[in-house]
């Protein structure tokens, strides 16, 4: 994405902000089924290329590149959420009923204060998410931002127990290239269909 | 050694206070930011040439796609060299927050966060806290507007109450948290994706959360705050580091 200085100063001028805000927002809601097209592994932006180091739900220290292999589909939650965080975990639950376990499932905590290993564990078991193909990722604040960053996810906190953040599922192949990326709720059809194309 | 001691009177030291952010409501609490240090003015062309050379991983040709767009570092003569004698000392820009975040890790420092750069930015030349001051306010917005399409020169502007150069003068800044700028996609449907405590955050409605509609200079800030991706490679983004 590229921001024109003319265009920012028009509309700093005319004091039409919003036209600078709110156009990338339109972007993002009129992506809800866009898909990337994949690029050749080479020079695709591969997540994998992170180098930060996590916690996952057992307590093992783990790379993003350990996720290497096959597709997964990510999204980020915080356990203590009570407002959307359950909409956003229905969703890519159903992304994994609807594949097959070629297909693993990446849950990234946003609230690293909290979400220790222990707490992601008993998440996980809470919601019967098999560990044969979920990951629970715990981080530090600094490799959360990066990897949010390199998502496109952007977060808030707002208080001790409300964290701000856009409900965004992605799929990535199994080199880690972005695929496929749905904010709300409306395109797990389409992010069904293109995991399944990708076991294939 | 050497080095490290010049490279730590280039930055300013910033007092612990308070502020109150664009979106706050009147009765909201101010937020607390904690003393720092801060780069007296922004990164240039020559810091960041010295940067790639000694980090090839970062010069353009050669930097991951997941941490640039294809335009990093576009205007450069070559890989590693930013430009001529009169371009090196401009701010470097056309650089991602991926490669921002590096350039500062590998001097032992970060990018500062939202809380702290407008902490910073709302300082006058006088005053540490002229946020509300309209006079202030519209010499930042003829600043901004007034802003050279090609960067000049680094360290010419008036330092503000802290010291600080460059703050509004000649690009925006990369902060560490930049993307906590959150604009929900479907804020208005049903199903919203974030709770109704998080309102004052979408911009339609962001005049009437905001603490200051007429604020346009900071307005300005986040809009551009969302409207780029780490990847972003924009000509009119630079940056400096915190400590």
């Amino acid at each position: 994405m590229s921001l024109s200085l003319p265009r920012l100063r028009l509309s700093l001028l005319l004091g039409a902000l919003c036209l600078a805000g709110c156009a990338p927002r339109r972007a993002e809601s009129s992506r809800t089924t866009a898909s990337v097209s994949p690029r050749s592994a080479a020079d695709a932006p591969s997540l994998y290329d992170l180098t930060s180091r996590w916690k996952d739900h057992r307590g093992e220290e783990v790379s993003l590149s350990s996720l290497r292999g096959r597709p997964r589909a990510i999204a980020a939650i915080y356990t203590h959420c009570t407002a959307t965080c359950p909409l956003a975990l229905g969703e890519i639950k159903r992304i994994a009923a609807a594949t097959d376990s070629s297909v693993g499932l990446v849950l990234v905590s946003l609230d690293p204060a909290r979400d220790t290993p222990r707490a992601l564990a008993m998440y996980a078991s809470e919601h019967g998410l098999d560990p044969a193909r979920w990951t629970l990722l715990a981080g530090s604040d600094a490799d959360i931002r990066e990897l949010a960053a390199a998502l496109g996810i952007r977060y808030r906190r707002l208080d001790a127990d409300a964290i701000a953040h856009a409900n965004l599922i992605t799929i990535v192949d199994a080199n880690g290239v972005v695929v496929h990326q749905q904010t709300g709720f409306d395109g797990t059809a389409d992010a069904i269909r293109i995991a399944q194309s990708l076991t294939h | 050694m050497r080095l490290a001691v010049l490279a730590l009177s280039s930055m300013v030291s910033i007092p612990a206070g308070s502020y109150r952010p664009l979106y706050s409501t009147p009765d909201a609490p101010t937020i607390h930011v904690g003393a720092f240090r801060l780069d007296r003015t922004l990164v240039t062309r020559a810091d960041f040439q010295r940067f790639v050379i000694a980090h090839p991983e970062w010069q353009r040709g050669k930097v991951k796609a997941l941490f640039a767009e294809p335009a990093y570092l576009a205007g450069w003569k070559s890989p590693t060299v930013a430009g001529d004698v009169a371009d090196l000392n401009r701010p470097v820009t056309s650089v991602s927050w991926f490669a921002a975040r590096a350039y500062c890790a590998a001097q032992g420092k970060r990018l500062p966060t939202v809380d702290e750069w407008e902490y910073v930015a709302a300082a006058s030349a006088r005053r540490r806290d002229a946020s509300a001051d309209p006079e202030f306010r519209r010499h930042v917005l003829a600043t901004v507007a007034a802003r050279p399409r090609v960067p000049s020169s680094v360290g010419r502007s008036a330092p503000n109450a802290y010291g600080v150069q460059d703050v509004h003068d000649l690009v925006w800044e990369w902060t560490e948290d930049w993307n906590s700028v959150v604009v929900p996609d479907d804020s208005r449907s049903a199903g919203s994706s974030v709770d109704a405590r998080d309102h004052h955050l979408y911009c339609a409605s962001a005049a009437l959360g905001a603490r200051d509609p007429s604020d346009y200079p900071a307005f300005a800030r986040f809009a551009v705050r969302a409207s780029l991706t780490g990847r972003s490679t924009v000509n009119s983004v630079g940056f400096r580091c915190a400590a």
